[in-house]
């Protein structure tokens, strides 16, 4: 594919014509600049996205943000919105990292009351909020106890002593997305999350100290209570190793199960299966209750960042939740077709929803920064209420390994002032921030395209990873 | 990674060691352990992908890593295999899953070839 396949629509927006390819049901669209678009075509995640355009029950566009990469099968930075009644549901369309997502923690503390403190802050934050390959949490869930979790989410966090009921208000869909069925997730699965609430997991998750470096809407950013100056803590992560077993689990069922449904996919990692049969429901079933363990996660998580904080600041300094957002994840929702609400599961993988008036977090790399921005009305006529997730790579883990010297990143870092905990250098040279698109034109893109707008930018001063 | 092979097992055999050689971590112990897995799918691609995500589920639980297989039986779409292997101490790579991507098991000339992508 090149540029002469895609037509402008506008300055922000390309669009993959029906006629690219005779099995597409839709047209594909991409937001993107002329120069982000050459980046883009670099890989083959238009391609991608014109394979989803081919599946069964996909309405109005299959849809590309800025900082679309190649994934397995969906490009990650994809959405498609799927007919409830005609369509189908592909784990592949969410992710392996089911509920992959990010929240924001606001502090009543600025960069200069925080600098002295800040690596022993980042070093308590590391020692109460495990990351790294195969690294358990502190405490175990198991049987009735991580069945509980899996059905309730952050609730049952909360309800455990770790957080508040405010906190939960705070959390997409409360912390809790329907309809979870413990049973319905495996007992491979269950097994490899046992020990991994509350924790970080290696990648590109991390739990971010930011300072507020430039506030962009007033009106916004004192609705969501911050303002220039300000710390804020990001935390990046989602449910581990029990969602890749869900996924592995149900891409491996739906696999076997197409040919009984009569559906073909271009790719085998778009493997799936009508959201009404026994195997889309089930895999909607367990995809919830993996959702429910990655808000879980992240509220045990914010409970380690709450108990490092006090011990620095004392026990009457608050880190309250700005908001908690999925990336990586399907849900049912109502939104206008042709002038009717209509019910559909949409996909988002790479996504995030942005409702209007509702916060969006953009996370970063290391050494760049990350934003939040708050959700427009363009974003529901066009892009079924969704929005970019961060800057996308540009360079493959391995190669980010062959070419980035791990201390001379180190010492670049520090250069920027930016604390880096991290358990292993190959762990930070993967996440180097040249190894991603440039977050500030992704940005740029999805607020004059009018999908989302920025509130404020924020500026890492300590990173905390795996 | 690219794993080539005279035989189907053999290809088997060279995708499992190539995995293992990713996730085998630190302290290696000296305890045996053996484990059986039997698989079934669709086609000799899907088994391949599934035979190794059933591994690497074994390895993620039971933080072992498995360096000798034996197949008493293998078809297109079904195996039977029996792993000898040691704890570990820790993982090494955070391999998280064996994906579909690129995967396409091939026999052409007496060559069995794949391309294997992992999720890390």
């Amino acid at each position: 594919m090149d540029k002469r396949n895609l037509v402008k629509i506008h300055n922000w927006l390309w669009e993959i014509p029906r006629t690219y390819r005779a099995d597409m049901k839709v047209p594909a669209r991409v937001y993107a600049s002329e120069k982000m678009l050459d980046s883009i075509l670099g890989d083959r995640s238009l391609e991608q996205l014109v394979n989803v355009a081919t599946l069964p029950g996909v309405r109005k566009y299959a849809i590309a943000m800025p900082d679309v990469h190649e994934g397995y099968g969906f490009p990650i930075g994809g959405v498609a919105a799927v007919d409830e009644q005609e369509g189908v549901i592909s784990p592949g369309g969410i992710g392996y990292d089911i509920n992959c997502g990010v929240r924001l923690l606001r502090s009543r503390k600025s960069l200069d009351e925080v600098k002295s403190v800040l690596p022993k802050l980042a070093h308590s934050i590391a020692r109460e909020v495990p990351s790294g390959v195969g690294r358990g949490g502190k405490a175990l869930f198991k049987g009735a106890d991580l069945d509980r979790v899996l059905s309730d989410g952050a609730r049952r966090i909360v309800e455990l002593g770790d957080g508040v009921a405010a906190d939960l208000d705070a959390i997409e869909s409360g912390g809790r997305i329907e309809p979870a069925d413990p049973k319905l997730v495996s007992v491979h699965a269950k097994e490899r999350g046992q020990d991994q609430l509350g924790t970080i997991g290696s990648g590109n998750h991390f739990v971010e100290v930011d300072v507020v470096d430039k506030i962009l809407d007033e009106a916004e950013a004192s609705r969501f209570g911050i303002a220039s100056g300000q710390i804020v803590v990001l935390i990046h992560t989602g449910s581990r190793g029990l969602g890749h077993q869900v996924a592995t689990d149900f891409i491996r069922e739906m696999t076997a199960a197409m040919p009984r449904y009569k559906i073909s996919v271009p790719d085998r990692e778009l493997a799936c299966a009508p959201i009404s049969s026994t195997e889309g429901q089930h895999y909607l079933q367990a995809m919830a209750a993996a959702a429910n363990f990655a808000f879980a996660n992240r509220q045990l998580i914010t409970a380690g960042i709450r108990r490092a904080w006090r011990w620095e600041f004392g026990e009457d300094e608050p880190l309250d939740i700005i908001y908690d957002v999925a990336h990586n994840v399907a849900k049912t929702e109502e939104h206008q077709l042709d002038g009717t609400k209509t019910k559909l599961i949409v996909h988002r993988k790479g996504a995030t929803r942005a409702f209007p008036g509702q916060p969006v977090l953009i996370p970063g790399s290391m050494g760049t920064a990350s934003y939040l921005l708050v959700g427009a009305e363009a974003a529901m006529r066009e892009t079924f209420g969704s929005t970019c997730h961060g800057a996308g790579r540009v360079m493959s883990r391995m190669r980010a390994k062959r070419e980035i010297n791990g201390e001379e990143l180190r010492e670049r870092l520090a250069n920027m002032g930016i604390i880096a905990e991290a358990a292993s250098t190959k762990g930070l040279v993967e996440e180097a921030p040249e190894a991603y698109k440039d977050i500030d034109a992704v940005v740029d893109i999805v607020q004059h395209a009018g999908i989302a707008k920025k509130v404020a930018r924020l500026r890492p001063v300590a990173v905390v990873k795996g | 990674m690219r794993v080539i092979a005279r035989t189907q097992q053999d290809l088997f055999a060279e995708a499992l060691r190539g995995l293992m050689d990713l996730v085998k971590g630190e302290g290696v112990q000296n305890d045996e352990v053996r484990a059986q897995v039997q698989v079934t799918a669709p086609d000799a691609t899907a088994l391949l992908i599934d035979f190794l995500n059933e591994v690497l589920t074994r390895c993620h639980i039971r933080r072992e890593v498995y360096g000798r297989v034996v197949f008493p039986s293998m078809s297109a779409v079904a195996l039977e295999a029996e792993l000898e292997g040691h704890p570990v101490a820790s993982l090494g790579e955070d391999v998280k899953a064996v994906t579909y991507h690129e995967a396409d098991v091939r026999e052409d000339n007496g060559v069995w070839s794949t391309m294997l992508v992992f999720d890390v």
